[in-house]
């Protein structure tokens, strides 16, 4: 009963990981699909020489850090006004939490069209509100391109950590509330004291989680800038894609690949060995 | 009065946060019914003159988006399909029997969860055209329930998990099989579990984009999301017709999930990561 999925994940997952260590030795585009020729280090070499990597890298950093951060913050901030039964609760978390399910790509184009230099309704409105004498490019410009796709991510992750912190909450024994009440504990007091020691772990393991998974999210970016404008949105996933669908070269993609697989193996051993030992639970 | 004005204070967050949820979808729905004219206009015109479907209409006919759905909905539904019936059976035995490799195979499965499509799409790429399968709707049926089963063995293992042995102790003492036991005794009583582990691969199978452009190159193969991407680089595509298109492509997940909401947060809370 186990083979099923197991020798799926073997062939569609683990072999093809193996498969691309290798490729990432060969030069291989479409055009060569069935004669690959070894080519040692040399598509490595290529990547690290890059003088665009380091800007890549450090792209690929503001995006993750401020990404997970602020969708952190804001989804604490909703997990604790929802904390509280209300009338409607139910009905409120559907509508709230519905963007969690949605396809990142075509989130990515919606957002696109609300940031539009031109046309865009989030100009319309700050103009209106005289915050804007003109039209701001989000996207086109260099100096807020970057802003604008975290913006859409940010968006995009709250109801995640809203959905994982207020569960982690809601299973806070209430006696340690009315303990913290007897001792005159207020609002902060409760939530420094109380709440975040508390769901310490959950927070562990759900930001831990989403840096693995905002660093290989590049649906929203491939959306709204591929990467661009001048490489200001690029990171490293948008920029192994756009060597796949742009320039054809599999042996260079697959290298680039493999570095990020190596970041991504790092932060999945350090979650897997916390899980292991029981530092948080699933 | 202090509790009032905490009261309010929570009412005014909780407001802020629904509007700047669901401002977006309600603008690329409003973007998507006006007439042409209406669409390049700034200051922006907030209400469409007259509400109009011509660019839903343009979709289905000229862009043949009627095609494009089909084949979305053919590629979820299949892999979701079994991507279910091979994780309940691969969850059962992981919850259930104590053998050597155990851990390691749990492991496995939280690894390849964190597996990227993007990231293997190339090797998956090769080995499909070895098998001449690249550009078929069943190279990415292949693909997505290869992504499904690892995820929805997770999340059957957390349902799993709190239903007690008991139950199909009986079943197993009268002679059935572990097969059976399953079938027959645990899996009607998991129905929620199920639906969920169903919903959760076809959203991710319905929205998945990488693979299948990479994939799916002609018109009569291309799923939604693909034939959005190729919208991009079209030239003289309207935005209205655009936020048609967007709004055709998320639909389907907004109903799945509006179903299914309940038990797939159940499901993601309780070990199931992929979000």
């Amino acid at each position: 009963m186990l083979v099923p999925t197991f020798a799926l994940v073997f062939f569609v997952n683990l072999y093809p990981l193996v498969r691309g260590g290798v490729i990432s030795f060969q030069r291989l585009t479409v055009f060569n699909l069935n004669n690959p020729r070894f080519v040692g280090w040399n598509n490595y070499r290529t990547i690290l020489n890059d003088p665009a990597f380091p800007r890549l890298l450090w792209n690929t950093f503001v995006w993750i850090a401020c990404s997970v951060a602020f969708q952190f913050l804001f989804g604490l901030i909703l997990a604790l006004l929802l904390a509280k039964p209300f009338f409607g609760r139910g009905l409120y978390m559907g509508l709230v939490f519905y963007p969690w399910a949605l396809s990142g790509f075509a989130i990515g184009l919606l957002w696109s069209w609300l940031l539009n230099g031109q046309f865009g309704i989030v100009n319309d409105v700050l103009i209106r509100l005289g915050l804007l004498k003109t039209p701001i490019g989000f996207l086109s410009d260099e100096r807020f391109a970057m802003f604008s796709v975290i913006l859409v991510n940010v968006w995009y992750g709250i109801p995640f950590f809203a959905i994982m912190l207020l569960a982690a909450i809601q299973s806070i024994p209430s006696e340690l509330y009315e303990a913290a009440q007897i001792d005159g504990a207020g609002f902060f007091r409760k939530l420094f004291s109380v709440t975040l020691p508390y769901i310490r772990p959950t927070i562990y393991s759900t930001v831990l989680l989403r840096i693995i998974w905002v660093m290989n999210f590049p649906d929203i970016i491939y959306g709204m800038t591929r990467g661009g404008p001048a490489g200001a949105t690029n990171i490293l996933s948008v920029q192994m894609i756009n060597i796949v669908y742009y320039r054809n070269n599999f042996g260079l993609a697959s290298a680039l690949g493999m570095i990020i697989t190596a970041i991504l193996t790092i932060f999945a051993v350090i979650y897997l060995t916390l899980l292991e030992r029981g530092e948080f639970e699933l | 009065m202090k509790k009032r004005a905490i009261g309010i204070l929570r009412a005014i967050g909780l407001g802020i946060f629904l509007v700047v949820a669901l401002f977006p979808l309600i603008w690329i729905f409003l973007t998507s019914i006006k007439p042409a004219t209406e669409v390049y206009t700034f200051p922006v015109k907030y209400l469409p003159s007259r509400a109009t479907f011509e660019a839903y209409r343009y979709l289905f006919s000229f862009a043949r988006f009627n095609m494009y759905f089909k084949n979305s909905f053919v590629v979820a539904t299949v892999s979701a399909g079994f991507s279910t019936f091979f994780s309940l059976m691969a969850g059962y035995v992981l919850t259930r029997e104590r053998f050597k490799l155990r851990t390691f195979l749990i492991l496995v499965l939280f690894f390849v969860q964190m597996l990227p499509t993007y990231l293997i799409m190339i090797p998956q790429f090769t080995m499909f055209s070895r098998l001449k399968l690249t550009n078929t709707l069943t190279s990415v049926i292949i693909i997505y329930t290869g992504f499904g089963s690892a995820f929805g063995t997770i999340m059957a293992r957390a349902f799993l998990k709190n239903l007690p042995r008991t139950i199909e102790e009986a079943a197993l003492i009268d002679g059935c099989n572990r097969f059976q036991a399953l079938f027959r005794v645990v899996i009607p009583l998991l129905l929620p579990g199920v639906g969920s582990i169903f919903s959760f691969c076809f959203v991710n199978s319905w929205n998945e984009v990488f693979t299948a452009v990479l994939f799916l190159h002609t018109d009569s193969k291309m799923t939604v999301p693909v034939a959005l991407y190729s919208f991009v680089s079209k030239a003289g595509i309207q935005w209205n017709v655009m936020a048609a298109g967007i709004i055709v492509a998320l639909l389907p997940t907004i109903v799945v999930f509006s179903l299914a909401q309940k038990y797939i947060v159940e499901g993601l809370t309780q070990g199931a990561i992929k979000a």
